[in-house]
């Protein structure tokens, strides 16, 4: 019994070994490109890159992409420090990340989520911000059931919170939040099983989970309605851009992916995400 | 003692009573833990079960996720986990040895060891993420690689694996090294030639408790082996885990849900898998030990 468990560990760790030798050298494809790009940031721009980054893949056979997340904030270090050749980010770059360029390839709109028993239609901005600060506890004091209010709020560092911050001009530390969640899919799970409450995601989450009989429903900002068509002609306020971010002077390799998930050739693919495909040249020069 | 037979019967009925209601808590305890096992798996089978076909074992992942199989997924996963195996389970068993025939018990060193491994033990999962992404990944240039990956969960399940491993050798009796010695058996053939056959159902069940933790972690891979869903080419590629696949789709991508039961369904046959090979091992390793036990004393 011993010599076979033996035999076999050894013939598993061969196994591996006969892995380690052989190396992508047996593809020899038209295009001259070759090459390895690391991608790290955003986990909302992840599924889409690896997907813009399969399809460049098949273009060019000798190139490999390898696409990791760890979040927007990763993204930008890693760029920094040379680990990765293109960061991913879910927002602009801030005043004080002007030594890196970001190059746009999608947008993404940020809308308020109540659950779809909630009957409240609209909410104006000093509503939302007396919420979110505690000065709010109760959906009947704008206008809904006497029903107490459950904040769902975003972890430090998310994309989504600093662009809701920033659209509703309030300081993190001002901000009660009862429930604090990370992605998108965790805010959306927390507000669909939670009547009394509210939350903020991306839309294009919102309206696929809404459309795969998710309790939840969007609510409009400003009169303007939550949905993709609203974000991409740009009437809808509350929105973000997705970037890939590079340092000054990316290489050739890496210049090629970006003008390939800029191009026309991948709307299909951000649409499959649910994003919304960047139209405009001037939305390319940011 | 005797205390007439009216207070006698009263001290018996509280006796009994009291027999009664620890017995009832101690039976609603045991079945409520397996009643929280059939939900669990019942919740996973009836929600991902439906997916899950062989195309959906051998496919490759597409459109995030939500489309295609689980075919690199797999074998990323086997091949972190190999990894693991190969590099712990020689350092835990070689540690398990020195701290039991090789050490005092109480000896300054061994009380420092095992102290190290109880501290070691209690690091949550992410903490050994970002020692391997800053150690592996990057100091030692390894990058997001499943050889990363598995190094980390290597030194992750160290102390559980070196632990259970004391125990195994410990708990062989005393008189099988005494007769052996006085046959004249060297001290390193008593270790091969009796305590170790004797240990090895303790020693496995140990390694599949390891194996079980490994398969079952996503915090410390995630920054180390990363999460490249594409079938791996060698150990330095990245490669995608079953439990960060999981993690992927249920926060990431909207609409993965079912796949993300389907796959959980996958990750749990597997374990349930590997639970009853050891079981089936444990037993034959049992019968074999005895015979030869039997024969050789």
């Amino acid at each position: 019994m011993k010599s076979i468990i033996a035999t076999s560990s050894l013939f598993l760790l061969c196994l591996t070994l006969v892995g380690c030798t052989s190396s992508p050298s047996t593809q020899s494809g038209s295009s001259e490109l070759s090459g390895q790009l690391t991608l790290t940031g955003s986990s909302t721009v992840a599924p889409l890159a690896t997907e813009i980054a399969k399809r460049f893949e098949q273009q060019h056979p000798k190139v490999r992409i390898d696409v990791q997340t760890g979040g927007s904030g990763k993204g930008i270090a890693d760029v920094r420090l040379g680990v990765a050749d293109i960061g991913m980010a879910s927002r602009p770059l801030a005043a004080d990340e002007a030594d890196l360029t970001a190059h746009r390839i999608a947008a993404d709109g940020v809308g308020l989520i109540v659950h779809d028993s909630n009957p409240i239609k609209e909410l104006s901005q000093e509503q939302i911000i007396a919420i979110y600060t505690d000065k709010i506890n109760n959906w009947k004091e704008v206008g809904g059931e006497d029903k107490e209010i459950t904040v769902v709020h975003k972890a430090e560092g998310r994309a989504t919170l600093e662009v809701f911050l920033k659209h509703f001009g309030i300081e993190n530390p001002s901000v009660k939040g009862d429930v604090i969640v990370g992605e998108n899919e965790h805010a959306v799970k927390t507000v669909a099983g939670t009547e009394g409450a509210i939350g903020y995601v991306s839309i294009g989450t919102a309206e696929a989970d809404i459309e795969s009989g998710v309790r939840i429903r969007l609510l409009p900002l400003d009169a303007v309605k939550a949905n993709t068509e609203n974000v991409a002609s740009g009437a809808f306020p509350m929105s973000r851009p997705l970037n890939l971010v590079t340092a000054n002077s990316p290489s050739p390799l890496a210049s090629t992916f970006i003008q390939f998930c800029q191009s026309a050739d991948v709307h299909d693919l951000v649409k499959s995400q649910y994003f919304v495909p960047i139209t405009s040249e001037s939305a390319v020069a940011k | 003692m005797d205390s007439g037979p009216a207070t006698s019967r009263a001290i018996e009925v509280r006796h009994h009573w009291r027999e009664f209601c620890v017995a009832v808590a101690v039976w609603v305890a045991a079945t409520s833990v397996i009643c929280v096992l059939i939900w669990i798996l019942a919740d996973i089978a009836i929600r991902g079960l439906a997916e899950v076909n062989f195309g959906f074992l051998i496919e490759d992942v597409q459109d995030a996720g939500r489309v295609g199989g689980i075919g690199p997924i797999i074998l990323s996963t086997g091949l972190i986990l190999l990894v693991c195996l190969v590099v712990a389970v020689p350092l835990s068993f070689g540690t398990a040895i020195a701290l039991t025939e090789r050490l005092d018990k109480e000896s300054w060193f061994a009380r420092n060891v095992r102290r190290s491994l109880d501290v070691l033990a209690g690091v949550p999962s992410i903490v050994f993420g970002l020692f391997g992404n800053a150690f592996f990944a990057i100091a030692l240039g390894l990058g997001y690689s499943i050889l990363s990956g598995g190094l980390t969960l290597a030194c992750m399940v160290l102390p559980i694996l070196i632990r259970t491993s004391e125990q195994a050798i410990r708990a062989v009796p005393a008189e099988y090294r005494y007769a052996a010695a006085a046959l004249g058996m060297k001290r390193t053939t008593i270790l091969f030639r009796v305590v170790l056959p004797v240990a090895m159902p303790a020693l496995a069940a140990g390694v599949v408790l390891s194996i079980g933790r490994a398969l079952a972690e996503t915090a410390a891979l995630i920054f180390t082996s990363g999460y490249v869903a594409r079938t791996p080419e060698s150990l330095l590629d990245s490669g995608r885990s079953l439990s960060v696949h999981i993690y992927d789709l249920a926060m990431n991508v909207p609409g993965g849900g079912s796949k993300a039961y389907a796959t959980a369904c996958v990750l749990v046959v597997l374990l349930l898998a590997i639970n009853a090979a050891t079981a089936l091992l444990l037993r034959l390793a049992g019968l074999h030990n005895r015979s030869t036990t039997g024969g050789s004393l």
